[in-house]
């Protein structure tokens, strides 16, 4: 069985598309989701290649929408969270729960 | 605003064709949304960090799979620079110094072919020049052009004109300076879309005629002469003798239209509006939205039309013409693009030179590693593994002389500004940056990639070319597998030759400065301080109204007595005179006409040509220039019915075949009037006071004639001051005289007289040391080349040369014998060199005689005496091999 564990970076990808939904998730709004809500630098090739890695491991699928003005008339590349990809988040966000399981009290008190 | 256009560019390149469009369309919307939160130049900046970025993650992409570089390879490469720090050293600097020189000229080609406005939406400005059909030239439209255009024209929202006026800033006691200033349409902000730092800009009321004097001042002029006073609005400041208040402060880097840091509004009166007359301006827009060149174009040109039927005297022959905005106010110079597009593949082709060179030493480290390679190989590592490790190693030294060259390069920028602000004036047009742009960075990158590429994996494939099986057998009894074949024996050739070309190109330069500054300018131009007198026009003087302007020369003329009056009482002061031109400056050149036959040598014995230049009666006087024969001009020449001239003595040389001047008639072949059609007859012969030229490549001193002039007569007045003392410490003193004479007459260009010629050979002299870089590293590069491949012959050959000592061959033979071939390449190479510096010498100084070619010949001889030289230590190497220890080596 192919590997579907997240790393890190994946994570909060799906995590950010899952949020946006299918008909506003893309290399831009991902990008700039995660760097809101996390405070990091986030570059977008690093989006870019991620959404590439989770589309081959059929985690996530993606089309192209409708041209845009903004956009100089070209389109998004729209990102869907496929079953697998939901799957995968759920297990890997159990995971980390799992392995925190009572030090949520110590990770809180050290930082 | 769209994303930077290379950005696009770049992305579009890289990008696979299915996912171009979303990856585009992603950077130009985050452009966008930077624009609103971060302004034009701070958007520009992420954008293109930003597209570097991504470009770097698609090429890995293409490439990575296929050339599998990998960190240790750079690591490897790192360890290797360290390794061979000679090859590093000479290598490195090579390829920076053709990296730098390369990228300096693409930034410099950049900025004048295709200059990038730095204002909003800045490609939308255009420029509107008139076409005279009959001359074949261009014209500054008429004021009444711009009321026309602005009133009737559609495709261009705004429209904006400018007069560009020099005039005296007086604020308080301090003694006046001359500043650009701007005769500008209020709307010309408008099309600038730049707002004031404080206050407002120019509005269309301060264009009444009657509105109060207003001046909008630049932000460094703030800085500078009023400290940063936040409370500068609504100070008086006298434009020349104009009083004005100051109402507005533009932000910093601000100079629109072209380099001006002060703005008066363009005012007009009745007379200014008639058509074909009136004062000439140069008007500019902004392309309304969905207008284009081309459009506005079409409709000037039926607007053009009808204004043809109904003035068809005056614009008949006059087609309006839409421009860049950058073309329209600053013409492309005669060098034209594709002499500058020619400059760009010249450097070119020095990288590629260059970096032919350092293939060379690289193969010739290549070949010392030849057996690791074959070793490598027969362990199963593919070519393009060992290729792609050698390339990496080329990469790091690239990217040492990358770095190296991009700070030079941005000293070289610095350095073209600095000549374009001199060019100009003073300051350098707003829109030429001082600093690389996006595109010159990426292109010295690609540079600096070329290079790798031909460094790196040239001599790799060379090293990688033969079969595992021959090699491992050849590493293996050390007779050396890899030989240097014919690419890299032209490569050699062509070395040498430029080695031995280049020093003499730089020589024939120094050769010219020194030539030029050995030109006598006849007198002691070291005791004197020139400068370009101007003063006001009556218009500018605070009357508005006033329609009957009085000539601007006349007023000069006046201005300037009074000057000398005042000069009267300054102990220093020797003496005081004027001319259209002074010793030492680029005169006009004119076709003339001699009364009766000139010299026997000349094609058409009646027409020369001549430098001219209108001059104060007393020019020779005050110059203490002795005068040859005849007499000097005094002032019952100037009314008198008989026309006068000096000439000098290359004219009596020249033209007159060195036969009695006095008494002879000359004329302009080519009148611009009624007036200028008189014989004039020679009085006098002056020695040749500075004035070279000519057609050949050396200067020489050329005909002139000199006219006696009142001020009133010339356009561009130069005065020459006689001093005791140094004459540049008399120059403050002397503006504070040309103050109290009038607040509005201005002093530009003061410097001693000396130094104005020595002016004109700066960039002869930068050329000279450019040419002398490129010789130094030439030379550098060569002469390690010849001792590599030198080297390198002697390390293959090892033992051959101690199975030949053990034999009892005599040594100077076997020494022959090995380097027979790369004496003879080094021989080629001066020899080909040799004829590149005869064809040169041939083009610069025409026939050749036998003491020139005798230097020729004993230059190429030195030469390869030089490289001889590099030669001792693989020599010697040879010699002392041991038969013993060869043999032993080997085994």
């Amino acid at each position: 069985m192919p590997d579907k564990s997240l790393a890190e970076f994946e994570l909060l990808v799906m995590l950010a598309a899952l949020r946006l939904g299918p008909e506003e998730a893309y290399t831009v709004s991902i990008a700039e989701d995660i760097a809101e809500r996390t405070g990091r630098f986030v570059r977008r090739a690093n989006v870019y290649t991620t959404v590439q890695r989770l589309e081959e491991k059929g985690l996530i699928a993606t089309h192209l929408g409708e041209s845009r003005p903004e956009r100089g008339g070209r389109p998004r590349r729209l990102v869907k969270v496929e079953s697998a990809g939901l799957a995968a988040v759920r297990d890997t966000t159990r995971t980390i729960e799992a392995m925190v399981g009572s030090l949520g009290d110590i990770i809180a008190d050290s930082g | 605003m769209k994303a930077p256009q290379w950005t696009r560019r770049l992305l579009g390149l890289l990008a696979p064709s299915s996912r171009e469009r979303d990856i585009v369309g992603d950077l130009e919307e985050a452009h966008r949304r930077r624009l609103d939160h971060r302004g034009p130049r701070l958007a520009r900046l992420l954008t293109g960090v930003e597209a570097i970025d991504m470009a770097a993650v698609l090429l890995r992409q293409r490439v990575g799979g296929w050339v599998g570089v990998s960190l240790l390879d750079f690591k490897l490469g790192w360890r290797m620079l360290i390794r061979y720090p000679g090859l590093t050293v000479v290598g490195g600097l090579a390829m920076a110094f053709a990296i730098w020189v390369g990228a300096v000229t693409f930034e410099v080609v950049n900025q004048f072919l295709t200059p990038d406005l730095p204002l909003d939406e800045g490609d939308r400005i255009v420029g509107i020049q008139n076409w005279d059909t009959e001359a074949n030239r261009s014209a500054a439209p008429f004021l009444e052009d711009f009321v026309t255009w602005r009133d009737e024209v559609r495709t261009i929202g705004e429209l904006g004109a400018f007069r560009e006026v020099s005039r005296n800033l007086v604020l308080g006691e301090e003694v006046p300076e001359p500043v650009a200033v701007a005769e500008i349409s209020a709307s010309g902000f408008q099309v600038a879309r730049v707002r004031p730092l404080l206050g407002r800009t120019l509005m269309a009321a301060d264009e009444a005629v009657d509105a109060p004097a207003v001046v909008v001042i630049g932000y460094d002029l703030w800085q500078t002469r009023f400290q940063g006073d936040p409370e500068v609005l609504g100070r008086t400041v006298g434009i020349g003798s104009a009083p004005s208040t100051v109402v507005g402060v533009m932000p910093e880097g601000f100079a629109f239209p072209r380099a001006h840091a002060v703005w008066v509004p363009l005012r007009w009166n009745m007379r200014d509006l008639e058509p074909g007359g009136g004062r000439q301006v140069a008007v500019f827009g902004r392309l309304a939205p969905g207008g284009t060149r081309s459009s506005a174009q079409a409709e000037l040109d039926l607007l053009s039309a009808r204004r043809a039927t109904r003035f068809p005297d005056t614009l008949g022959r006059i087609r309006p013409r839409v421009l860049s905005y950058v073309r329209s106010v600053q013409p492309l110079p005669d060098i034209g693009s594709g002499g500058l597009m020619a400059a760009n593949m010249f450097m070119l082709m020095l990288l590629l030179l260059i970096c032919g060179n350092i293939a060379l030493l690289m193969f010739a480290r290549a070949a010392t590693r030849e057996g690791e390679i074959v070793v490598r190989s027969a362990l199963g590592a593919s070519r393009a593994r060992i290729v792609s490790q050698l390339f990496s190693e080329a990469l790091v030294l690239g990217g040492v002389a990358a770095a190296v060259g991009l700070a030079a390069a941005g000293f070289g920028v610095k350095w073209y500004v600095s000549m374009a602000a001199v060019d100009s004036g003073g300051q350098a047009p707003f829109w030429i940056r001082d600093h690389l742009a996006p595109a010159t960075i990426l292109y010295l990158c690609g540079l600096a990639l070329i290079a790798s590429v031909i460094v790196g994996v040239g001599p790799a494939l060379k090293a990688t070319g033969r079969q595992v099986g021959s090699g491992l057998r050849q590493t293996s009894v050390r007779v050396g597998g890899i030989r240097i074949g014919g690419v890299w024996t032209a490569v050699l050739v062509s070395q040498v030759a430029v080695t031995v070309a280049f020093p003499t190109t730089a020589f024939v330069f120094h050769r010219y400065v020194a030539h030029v500054r050995s030109l006598d300018l006849g007198f002691e131009a070291g005791e004197y301080l020139s400068a370009r007198l101007e003063a006001d026009e009556v218009s500018f003087l605070g009357n508005e109204r006033a329609l009957d302007v009085t000539p601007p020369g006349v007023r000069l003329a006046s201005l300037y007595q009074e000057l000398e009056q005042s000069l009267t009482g300054e102990s220093e002061v020797l003496g005081m005179t004027f001319a259209s031109r002074l010793p030492g400056m680029n005169h006009p050149r004119s076709p003339i006409e001699v009364d009766e036959a000139g010299p026997l040598s000349e094609a058409d014995p009646q027409l020369f040509r001549a430098a001219s230049a209108l001059i104060d009666v007393d020019f020779f006087r005050v110059l203490d220039a002795p005068i040859a024969a005849g007499r000097v001009f005094d002032s019952g020449d100037l009314n008198s019915d008989v026309a006068v001239v000096i000439v000098n003595r290359a004219f009596v040389d020249e033209v007159l075949g060195s036969r009695n001047p006095i008494g002879r008639r000359v004329r302009y072949a080519v009148p611009a009037d009624e007036e200028s059609r008189r014989w004039h007859e020679i009085v006098g012969v002056a020695e040749n006071l500075g004035i070279v030229g000519g057609p050949g490549f050396f200067p020489r001193n050329e005909p002139a004639l000199y006219l006696p002039a009142t001020l009133d007569d010339i356009d561009l007045a130069y005065v020459a001051i006689h001093l005791r003392g140094d004459p540049e410490a008399f120059t403050n003193r002397l503006r504070i005289l040309a103050s109290s004479v009038d607040r509005s007459l201005r002093l530009h260009d003061l410097r001693a007289l000396n130094h104005v010629a020595e002016s004109q050979w700066n960039e002869s002299q930068f050329l000279f040391r450019l040419l002398t870089g490129v010789s130094i590293v030439a030379l550098i590069l060569s002469l390690t080349g010849i001792y590599s491949v030198m080297s390198f012959t002697v390390t293959r050959r090892t033992r051959e040369i101690g199975v030949r000592v053990a034999l009892g061959s005599d040594r100077r033979r076997i020494v022959v014998s090995i380097f027979r071939r790369p004496i003879m390449q080094v021989l080629a190479g001066i020899a080909v060199g040799a004829w590149l510096v005869f064809l040169l010498v041939l083009a610069v100084t025409g026939p050749l005689g036998a003491r020139e070619i005798g230097l020729v010949g004993l230059y190429a001889t030195l030469m390869f005496v030089v490289c001889m030289l590099a030669c001792i230590v693989p020599t010697r190497r040879a010699l002392g091999v041991e038969p013993a220890e060869a043999l032993r080596a080997d085994w």
